[in-house]
């Protein structure tokens, strides 16, 4: 049985790094966590904004939901969902080819199109660690 | 988690159920291949205008926001107890605490599942147990398997009789049922 994400220290260890230095390269990064997809905190940001364990079950249920609405309406698997609000906005992405989410709240001062490209940048980094 | 939600709600649903499973990585607590994380959803169609929605919730605690969200419009619940799992009157006892509105409406029957593979508690020691701490509430309590269509109609289908009892003769109905 292979060791689950959230146990294994060196990909804990990764996705806290590979945060940190997402965090370094966009100011307009609030708060992000990678999470698996039944919902458990990976790694995440530091952070006021939220409580981590609950953020990532809900992530997992949001990411889980638009996944059956993308097979409902048969287009194809989700790429990638994003909620836009007054102050900010959520992206949220798969890992490439593996068990886990990667998802990412950004302040209104950051483009949509350079928060998206930041976040698909860094959750494939992801993959390149856990092997895809 | 592996009480048989997913799976009764399969059993029951005419249409296509939508899912939400995902990886379990908790293979250790359950060992089953994914588990619910956000809802199931399935429809058994009455009549023209009539139907009934069931949704199935992760039964893991992390996943309670979902439960805030399914419990305001829900009528009423089958809550499965896994009988294979550590202390099943405990959970049975922590899920209608954290569903004491809709207990206390008479929308509830409990479901013991996988009573073949632990026999024990009975569903007599169930009752009990609920009776000490709530001994107001009359809820209809049965060992079943969510795998068998039949089991689960009857399951649904004394939960409807208990709703619909209380909605003609209020709250006595429930109680004398
Ligand atoms: N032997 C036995 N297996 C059951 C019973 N109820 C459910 N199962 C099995 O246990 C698993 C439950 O999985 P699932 O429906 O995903 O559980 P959930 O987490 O409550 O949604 C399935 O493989 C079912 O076939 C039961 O009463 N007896
Ligand atoms: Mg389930």
């Amino acid at each position: 049985m292979t060791t689950s994400p959230q146990n294994d220290p060196a990909v804990v260890e990764a996705a806290s790094a590979l945060l940190t230095e997402m965090k370094g390269v966009s100011v307009s990064l609030v708060y992000a966590a990678f999470l698996t997809d039944d919902g458990f905190d990976v790694a995440r940001l530091p952070s006021r904004v939220t409580d981590g364990p609950r953020f990532a079950s809900m992530a997992s249920s949001m990411q889980a939901l638009s996944d059956a609405v993308a097979h409902e309406l048969r287009i194809g698997g989700s790429e990638y969902l994003i909620i836009s609000s007054l102050n900010g906005y959520v992206i949220q992405l798969r890992v490439p080819g593996s068990l886990m989410v990667l998802s990412a709240l950004f302040d209104n001062d950051a483009t949509v199109g350079a928060a998206l490209a930041l976040t698909r940048t860094y959750a494939a980094r992801m993959t390149g660690i856990v092997g895809g | 988690m592996g009480a048989g939600m997913t799976t009764a709600i399969k059993a029951l649903s005419e249409i296509e159920v939508v899912s939400t499973e995902a990886n379990n990585s908790e293979r250790d607590v359950v060992d089953k291949p994914t588990t619910t994380v956000a809802l199931d959803y399935g429809e058994i169609v009455l009549s023209n205008d009539e139907k009934i929605r069931m949704y199935g919730i992760p039964g893991q605690r992390r996943f309670d926001f979902m439960w805030a969200i399914l419990k305001t419009r829900a009528e009423g619940m089958v809550l499965l107890v896994n009988n294979d799992a550590e202390n099943p009157i405990a959970e049975m006892l922590a899920f209608v605490e954290d569903f004491r509105e809709l207990c206390y409406k008479g929308g509830v029957v409990v479901g013991v599942s996988r009573s073949e593979i632990a026999p024990q508690p009975t569903t007599g020691e169930f009752a009990r147990a609920l009776a000490e701490v709530h001994p107001e509430l009359t809820v209809p309590i049965f060992t079943l398997d969510p795998r068998s269509k039949d089991q689960m109609q009857m399951a649904l289908l004394t939960l409807i009789v208990n709703l619909e009892m209380r909605e003609t003769f209020g709250e006595a109905g429930v109680q004398q049922a």
